[in-house]
């Protein structure tokens, strides 16, 4: 074995984008997620969960809500109003449309995939039309006062249940009439605050599920207007919710990063009558579990530690393996420090800027594992500011340390470093 | 094993000792004790068929069935091996189940169903056993039965298993054994939801998890709520299920509403850990036992009722059995840091001192001051009590001297003195002169910094200032020692001129007035474990038990001894009330009781063999009024009865009259009422036929006043009920109209109106409004008391109305 010197390198000071967004593809593989700096990643079931793609994040593109359609194309709409489609072939944002009705907070694709209904700030539901090449404006719904912060599809494509603030709406698609309005903070009693719905499922069977901030989850028969169940499980807010295709199993994420299972479970062993029961609790966030998604055999959640937690559900799993791991994503997936060997040098990589830092050296030696005295303390040579508004994808340095170069979606840039007087030429 | 309210939760059922104790829920009374078990009952229930009857077992191996309403066995079943728990099942007929020991295994346990056989006579064999489940615990809270009896349930170590009667399929489950964060996953309890196929289980470490869907051994799953620091001793659910009430060391009795909201209830300081919680089947009441020996009983909307409390356990009893001259009870230490006061004779605690005035904290390993020494003056007036903190350096020390209060009918601290002795306080007594001059009343305390003191009564000098009312206070008048030896016990004379003080090997006797060495007495080898002076004809003598097994006599006008037993005596105490001394001695595992006169060499009794557990303490406890009966043998308890403390805290008496005698049936009869719960509408009928058949049977003024009687107040209920818990108008109303029916008999408007004087004095207090009567009405009235017969036709509101305005009537007349 050779003798190495093991840098402590204590200077990279990577601040990770939290994770905003989970989208699982219905009926697919692949799970895509969208962190707070824009970046969209997208992983694939079948090997592991890995990473199979990743689409820098934008300065201007603040994606809010992610949601496949018609098959495997994938959409993103955000607070700059604007819905993207994401070419996934060529990683990077393609064809865009303004939404008009200022930024948007949710989005929702059709259980079909044919249409895509966005809910906008000015309390406006729109149906967008997706079609070969892009999508097209279709119509209005009902517009009523209050950002739409949530969206769901009825799974027959007949209602859209749409959260608000304190109350959240049952929109008949055929007619775009507002059908049911139901107030949500009604049970709680001298208590000012607003409730904000952060979440809303509707459930084919007649039933909405909507998550608030009072950390309730609350089960309503949207026909009647009445309140089924209310489970408390949270003091702080709950964030985030996904049901499973099957509609028996439902997690929720809250603001104290703990996620729940709910269960619909017989009430008598054989009995046709079903009930909602709080199950299990996890606790694998330290922050806000902003987006949670449900695939068939594991609870993925992901939350503002940027951590991508999958959690398998053990009575789904067959066998014993790599699939009934618990699985945390809390590294990134790429490289982003690269190293100059021979000039000592070190290129870290950030969503908008590159540093270059020299080494520390020193001049003794010793045992193994002792530590030495730095002769020279590392040095902070570059900080390169990348152009515009993209973020940067990839990053190199040469052996020798003269050439630096980096890529965005759409430009390469190459610069020569002069480490004598620490000068640089964009070439 | 659990407590069982009866179906009309008027009476509460427990398993205490050997007997079933029936307590009224209502006056918290023992009602009845039920006996014949020949070892400790492990299991009550009543029988789901017949709610009069109960099965009880016990650790005999007998199942009986009994009648507890008269206390009368019905069966007595005889399974042949210990039974450690019962369960009956409304839906298994004639059959019971039962936790035993697996034959040829130790520390196994298997469920199994035993067939109750229908024979004429009153012992009959069970023998059809059949196993249900296999390695079971070994506690009754260990098993439940679930939905009607669908399914059983079973939790031992890590490990659940549900076995399902209908379908034959076990299904285990295991939890991991790890202790990860602080976590213990083992089981300690475990409920089933009555309506709902939910399995509740507490585990060691505090949680409770409700297991659902475990009928599929692979998509079982539980939800887990936590508020327990400590082990969940007992779970129970509500009769609706809505509700989940658990308890453990903390003393708290926690009510889990349903699991989708996170809100609970609390039940704090119910005074000492929860051993078990039984629910009454109206779920109107619910009662936890505690570990001290008490069963407290607590309301639906978790209000504290009552509790029945007997002799509280405490974890050492280090006062000794004392005798409160005042009430005759015994008092020891109750509750940590509390002296209670146990009445024997009804077998209930009278009352319960704060000594220590602490909160008590329920963690392990935390030493808390606790009350060690306790005596009383003659009189019972004056209190002293030593409480200490175990520390292994230096212990806590505080005496303090309680005064009682005639007003208030307690003690009030009179004073309280820090580190009285430099180290721990052996022994204390009072001078009790059996007078009221308070000068006479001297403290003794030794302790084993090598000194006693005495403590003296001085008047407060300071008139003014904070306590001013409060004229006396004790400080210490002398310190005494001999050779730097540590004072062990001390003793008055009878007459109060003496004290006796052992230190260590030495008794030194002291003149009470000039603090004098009189003399000394040894026997050595060994320490002077107890000593005591002999009383009337033989106060001459000084009797003292050494480490060594010797019993010793001096006498004290010659000074020298007089006589001397081999004995080990562990407890030396003398009859207040004679000049009899019992002496327990502890040889070879079993205790010994020996009674004799000092200036007898022979003992006047003998019993050996009293117990097998080694006594600690004994008490003479004076009788109301001296035992008539009595054979010469037991003479010496005509005026006072023996106490004992084992060390496994029973107290036990020796008695005079053999055991039947004892237990005769006490004389209230339970009255046998209709199961029926009642309520306001049951009431108004049940009065109503009542009333009928008496109206039947009787004539004249009687019925009528049978009628008013019994009427007024059944309309006041239905009147007073709200009316959305009251049946339809339509249904009431025929029984309501029937009601007010009089029966055709004639009768004068006189004597109407003399029932009605009658009446208006009852109506008085609860009219209000119907006293302001105008006068315009009062003319009315000469016109309705023509009508006579009319009048009862009115409604009864409006006749009661009419009685009032006829007395303002006379009234008014005889003011004129």
């Amino acid at each position: 074995m050779g003798e190495f010197e093991v840098h402590r390198v204590r200077f990279f000071g990577l601040v990770p984008a939290g994770v905003r967004c989970l989208a699982c593809q219905p009926r697919g593989s692949r799970l895509a997620l969208a962190r707070t700096d824009g970046a969209v990643e997208v992983y694939n079931f079948a090997a592991n969960y890995y990473q199979e793609k990743v689409i820098p994040g934008h300065e201007a593109r603040v994606v809010e809500s992610l949601c496949w359609a018609a098959g495997d194309r994938l959409f993103g709409a955000g607070l700059s109003g604007d819905i993207t489609e994401y070419d996934l072939s060529r990683l990077s944002a393609a064809r865009g449309a303004d939404g008009g009705g200022g930024p948007i907070w949710s989005m929702a694709a059709n259980g079909t995939g044919t249409q895509l209904a966005i809910g906008c700030e000015d309390g406006s539901v729109k149906i967008f039309q997706v079609v070969p090449g892009g999508i097209q404006f279709e119509r209005n719904l009902d517009r009523r006062k209050g950002r739409v912060l949530c969206l769901s599809w009825h799974p027959l494509d007949t209602h859209i249940a749409a959260g608000s603030i304190d109350i959240f709406r049952i929109i008949d698609v055929a007619s775009g009439q507002t059908v049911q309005r139901i107030m949500v903070n009604y049970h709680v009693e001298k208590v000012k605050r607003e409730c904000m719905v952060w979440a809303i499922a509707l459930l084919s069977r007649g039933t909405v599920v909507t998550a608030d901030s009072f950390g309730r989850v609350q089960f309503w028969d949207w026909q009647q207007g009445t309140l089924a169940e209310s489970h408390t499980v949270s003091t702080s807010a709950v964030l985030s919710l996904a049901v499973a295709e099957k509609e028996d199993s439902i997690v929720v994420g809250t603001s104290t990063g703990a996620t729940y299972q709910l269960q619909l479970l017989p009430v008598k062993l054989g009995g046709s009558e079903k009930r909602w029961v709080r199950t299990k609790p996890f606790q694998h966030h330290s922050h806000d579990v902003r987006a949670v998604a449900h695939s068939p055999t594991a609870l993925i959640s992901g939350g503002l530690d940027a951590q991508l937690v999958i959690r398998p559900l053990m009575e789904k799993v067959q066998k014993k393996g790599y699939d009934a791991v618990l699985r945390k994503f809390t590294f990134p997936h790429r490289r982003l420090v690269s190293c100059a060997r021979k000039a000592r040098l070190l290129l870290f990589q950030f969503s908008q800027h590159l540093e270059l830092w020299r080494l520390g050296s020193t001049r003794e030696t010793g045992k193994d594992g002792e530590v030495l005295p730095l002769s020279r303390m590392p040095e902070h040579l570059v900080q390169l500011k990348s152009k515009g508004p993209e973020h940067i994808y990839c990053s190199c340095v040469s052996p020798c340390g003269t050439w630096l170069g980096y890529s965005t979606a759409s430009r390469f840039h190459l610069y020569r470093v002069r480490c004598d007087r620490v000068s640089l030429r964009k070439v | 094993a659990r407590a069982v309210f009866s179906a009309d939760s008027r009476y509460l059922l427990c398993a205490s000792g050997d007997f079933v104790k029936v307590y009224s829920v209502t006056t918290e009374e023992t009602l009845r004790l039920m006996g014949g078990h020949a070892d400790l009952v492990t299991g009550i229930q009543l029988n789901p068929h017949n709610h009069m009857q109960l099965y009880s077992s016990s650790l005999d191996g007998s199942i009986k069935l009994w009648d507890f309403m008269d206390g009368i066995p019905i069966k007595t079943f005889t399974v042949g091996c210990k039974l450690l728990a019962l369960y009956t099942l409304a839906s298994a007929e004639d059959s019971v189940f039962v936790v035993i020991p697996k034959k040829g295994e130790r520390d196994t346990f298997q469920l199994v169903s035993v067939k109750l056989t229908k024979g004429a006579g009153q012992d009959l064999e069970a023998k059809e056993l059949s196993v249900v489940l296999d390695g079971v615990g070994a506690s009754p809270k260990q098993i439940a039965f679930g939905r009607e009896g669908e399914y059983v349930v079973s939790v031992k170590e890590v490990n659940l298993q549900v076995y399902f009667f209908k379908r034959k399929l076990l299904n285990r489950f295991s939890l991991r054994t790890v202790k990860t964060k602080g976590g213990d996953n083992r089981f300690s309890c475990v409920a089933c939801h009555p309506t709902e196929d939910c399995i509740a289980t507490g585990h060691a470490d505090g949680k409770i998890r409700l297991w659902r869907n475990f009928h599929q051994r692979k998509e079982y799953t539980y939800s887990t709520l936590h508020w327990h620091h400590d082990i969940v001793m007992d779970l129970a659910f509500s009769m609706e299920g809505t509700r989940l009430l658990s308890g453990g060391v903390e003393s708290v009795l926690v009510q889990w509403h349903n699991e989708s909201s996170c809100q609970k209830d609390f039940l704090p300081r119910l005074g000492s850990p929860i051993e078990y919680i039984s629910m009454s089947s109206d779920g109107a009441l619910c009662c936890t036992l505690h570990t001290d020996n008490r069963i407290t009983i607590i309301n639906s909307n978790l209000r504290f009722s009552r509790s029945i409390q007997g002799l509280i356990k405490s974890r050492d009893v280090k006062t000794g059995l004392v005798v409160d001259p005042r009430t005759k009870a015994l008092v020891m230490n109750g509750e940590p840091g509390h002296l209670q006061f146990y009445c024997l004779q009804s077998d209930q605690q009278l009352f319960s001192l704060d000594i220590v005035q602490r909160q008590y904290i329920h963690e392990a390993g935390l030493k808390q001051s606790d009350l060690v020494k306790v005596a009383f003056s003659a009189q019972g007036t004056w209190l002293a009590t030593v409480e200490e903190r175990e520390e292994v350096t230096d212990p806590e020390l505080e005496l303090k001297l309680w005064f009682y209060e005639e007003e208030t009918q307690s003690f009030k601290l009179n004073t309280r003195i820090n580190t009285p002795h430099d180290n721990h306080i052996t022994d204390m007594c009072f001078r009790d002169m059996g007078e009221l001059e308070d000068d006479s009343l001297i403290l003794v305390t030794t302790g084993r910094d090598c000194v006693f003191k005495v403590w003296v009564m001085v008047e407060d000098t300071d008139p003014e200032g904070k306590y001013a009312q409060q004229s006396v206070s004790w400080s210490c008048d002398f310190v005494g020692s001999y050779h730097n030896y540590q004072a062990t016990n001390c003793c008055f004379s009878e007459d109060g001129s003496l004290l006796a003080v052992s230190f260590e090997e030495t008794v030194t006797v002291w003149d009470s007035v000039t603090w004098d060495l009189k003399c000394t007495f040894c026997h050595p080898p060994g320490n002077i474990r107890n000593i005591c002076f002999g009383r009337l004809t033989c106060s001459k003598y000084l009797i003292g038990a050494t480490d060594y097994g010797f019993l010793c006599c001096w006498n004290l006008l010659t000074c020298a001894l007089e006589w001397s037993a081999h004995l080990n005596i562990v407890v030396l105490q003398p009859d207040p009330l004679s000049e009899h001394i019992a002496a327990v001695s502890w040889l070879s595992k079993e205790s010994s009781l020996f009674v004799f006169k000092p200036n007898e060499p022979r003992p006047i009794y003998i019993q050996r063999n009293l117990c097998k557990e080694k006594i600690l303490l004994a008490a003479f406890v004076p009788r109301d009024e001296p035992e008539t009966t009595g054979s010469e043998k037991y003479l010496w308890l005509r005026r006072s009865q023996l106490l004992f403390l084992t060390d496994t805290q029973e107290l036990m008496t020796l008695s005079t009259k053999p055991l039947g005698e004892k237990l005769t049936p006490s004389s209230k009869q339970l009255a046998v009422e209709e199961s029926l719960p009642v309520t306001p509408f049951s009431l108004l009928l049940g009065k109503h036929r009542r009333q009928q058949s008496q109206e039947d049977t009787d004539l004249g003024k009687l019925v009528v006043h049978n009628k008013h009687e019994q009427a007024s107040p059944a309309v006041k209920e239905l009147l007073h009920t709200p009316a959305h818990v009251l049946p339809s108008a339509s249904f009431l109303c025929p029984i309501f109209i029937n009601s007010l029916l009089i029966s055709k008999e004639s009768k004068s408007a006189e004597e109407v109106a003399d029932e009605v004087e009658m009446e208006s004095e009852k109506t008085e207090d609860d009219s209000d409004e119907e006293r302001d009567v105008t006068e315009m009405e009062q003319e009315d009235t000469s016109h309705v008391e023509l009508l006579g017969e009319m009048t009862c036709k009115l409604s009864k509101s409006q006749e009661k109305e009419l009685r009032k305005i006829r007395k303002m009537d006379y009234s008014w007349i005889s003011a004129f």
